[in-house]
């Protein structure tokens, strides 16, 4: 092989300093809109209860932090997604796997599940509230329904979908059926899991701050911000949209990282 | 180099195969009473226009498919099944893509009781082989059709089969890669004397590296001429004598049409 042409492709400090620079980015629209907020809130008493000031919020986030509010609710939203991708993407994943591999579940479950799949979650809160009352069981089902289907969905096509051609690699080196599935079907199917399960960790999240805003009791990201809407408190309910933002994103991005890491032999193109 | 000792080899013999595949109700006959006989070590070549059914014939021979009539005898065992003695390349690599090159060619081995020690020993010699050295740990994306080849040449190998069937295993690959491959079999070849059956569209691969080419015509698939290569090995490209062979092959399979 020639290498002597080969240029050095090393980064220099200018490329690290640009591509700091790139990652900024980012920040200018929140900047700006920062800014727009801060001066929005000065121009009248009206305009500072809608547009709390910044510092306002700084010192509630503090306060809250210090009182137990924030980690009381944020653990108790956080706590409620987990249990919901737990249980709903367990038997997302099962129910994906048994249609997949077993015809007459195919044929019997997949009409329902795509019916079904067609109302929107919210459109189940009056019959669940009817069914299951106000509380947290209700909450915990919404939740886990928002893990379920993508689950379902993605772990059926994924194993629907193996390669031929990797098959029969399996039947020429004459793999046992155990030896098939954990070598050729498990991980051909992975990466489409993997999509299901994103999904289920964005849908979870998104579905839990939504069932504790229609559901009441109970601590919860969503609680607060109802309460703090009850009381006319603007920066509480600033306070809880932030905190839910920030931690979609940081958990979207961890689950990620991950699914980077356990499909590093995909071709990505 | 590993394997100095000539692995096994086996005789194949094929009689009166036919083939149909039902399509709308309708039988297409794919193979018509094919007969040959593939010596022990020997290399075969199998040219013929697409649609001959020398792809399906391979597959038969592989095991992979067991539905005809006629025999397919390994060493006078009738074949029915897919079986380490015979093993199989693809014009494309097949390769699992989650599995490092070493893992793909220790593949092979999924279903057989080696000792671990062995078994490592088999598949790194085998990495050594076919010039991938240095790429164990390389999964499929990273590597080039030339270097995914080899890893699948290797994986070929790695079970010691009596028999290496090739559908046409150089197809994929640009120009300069494919002459290179071709050495390499053919050094593969007479390092371990095994029976090999290559399937090609390449008259002049076929004609290299073949100790015989079986010339196929289409619908149905049938042998038209079997012609000898009485050339030793390793060969020269330039022999005239090769170039004869290749002209010969050529006419034959083009019905003496200038092309």
């Amino acid at each position: 092989m020639n290498t002597a042409v080969l240029t050095d492709i090393r980064p220099t400090t200018g490329d690290r300093i640009t591509k700091f620079a790139l990652g900024l980015r980012g920040f200018v629209i929140p900047v700006l809109a920062l800014v727009a907020w801060q001066l929005a809130s000065q121009q009248g008493a009206v305009q500072a209860y809608v547009f709390v000031p910044l510092d306002g919020v700084f010192k509630s986030l503090i306060e809250h932090f210090a009182d137990g509010e924030i980690p009381i609710n944020w653990l108790a939203s956080l706590g409620r997604t987990a249990s919901g991708f737990a249980i709903g993407g367990l038997l997302g994943v099962s129910l994906g796997a048994l249609m997949a591999t077993f015809r007459p579940v195919d044929v019997l479950v997949n009409p329902i599940y795509q019916a079904v799949r067609q109302v929107p979650l919210l459109g189940y809160i009056p019959l669940i509230s009817l069914w299951f009352g106000n509380g947290e069981p209700s909450k915990l089902l919404i939740i886990s329904l928002a893990a379920f289907y993508p689950t379902v969905l993605n772990t059926y096509e994924g194993l629907k979908h193996i390669d031929a051609r990797h098959v029969a690699v399996g039947r020429i080196f004459l793999a046992s059926r155990w030896q098939t599935f954990r070598h050729i079907v498990l991980p051909g199917a992975l990466p489409s899991v993997f999509t299901g399960l994103m999904q289920a960790v964005a849908f979870t999240w998104l579905s839990s701050v939504g069932s504790e805003l229609f559901f009441n009791p109970g601590p919860g990201l969503g609680n607060m911000m109802a309460n703090g809407q009850a009381a006319f408190r603007m920066e509480v309910v600033l306070l809880a949209v932030i905190i839910i933002g920030v931690t979609g994103y940081v958990t979207n991005l961890i689950v990620s990282k991950i699914a980077d890491r356990v499909l590093r032999w995909r071709n990505v193109r | 180099m590993a394997f100095e000792t000539p692995s096994p080899t086996a005789k194949l013999s094929i009689q009166s195969l036919s083939k149909n595949y039902v399509i709308d109700q309708k039988a297409l006959r794919v193979l018509l009473n094919i007969d040959l006989d593939v010596h022990e070590g020997e290399f075969v070549s199998i040219v013929g226009r697409s649609g001959c059914g020398k792809s399906t014939l391979l597959r038969l021979v592989s095991g992979l498919e067991n539905d005809y009539s006629g025999t397919i005898q390994l060493d006078g065992k009738v074949i029915n099944a897919p079986s380490l003695d015979r093993g199989m390349i693809f014009q494309d690599p097949s390769l699992l893509p989650w599995m490092t090159v070493r893992e793909n060619v220790a593949f092979a081995l999924v279903n057989q009781n080696i000792p671990k020690a062995e078994k490592d020993k088999r598949v790194l010699d085998l990495i050594d082989l076919v010039g991938l050295k240095g790429f164990e740990s390389a999964y499929p994306k990273e590597l080039s059709g030339g270097m995914a080849q080899r890893a699948a040449i290797a994986r070929a190998l790695v079970s010691q089969p009596k028999v290496l069937l090739l559908d046409e295993p150089l197809g994929a690959l640009d120009a300069l890669t494919r002459l290179r491959l071709q050495n390499e079999l053919q050094r593969i070849w007479l390092q371990h004397r095994m029976t090999m059956i290559m399937v090609t569209h390449d008259v002049e691969e076929a004609v290299y590296l073949g100790d015989r080419v079986v010339i196929m015509d289409p619908e149905p698939g049938r042998i038209r001429r079997i012609v000898d290569v009485p050339l030793p090995h390793p060969r020269d490209r330039a022999s005239p004598v090769l170039h004869a062979i290749r002209d010969e092959v050529l006419k034959d399979l083009t019905n003496g049409v200038v092309i």
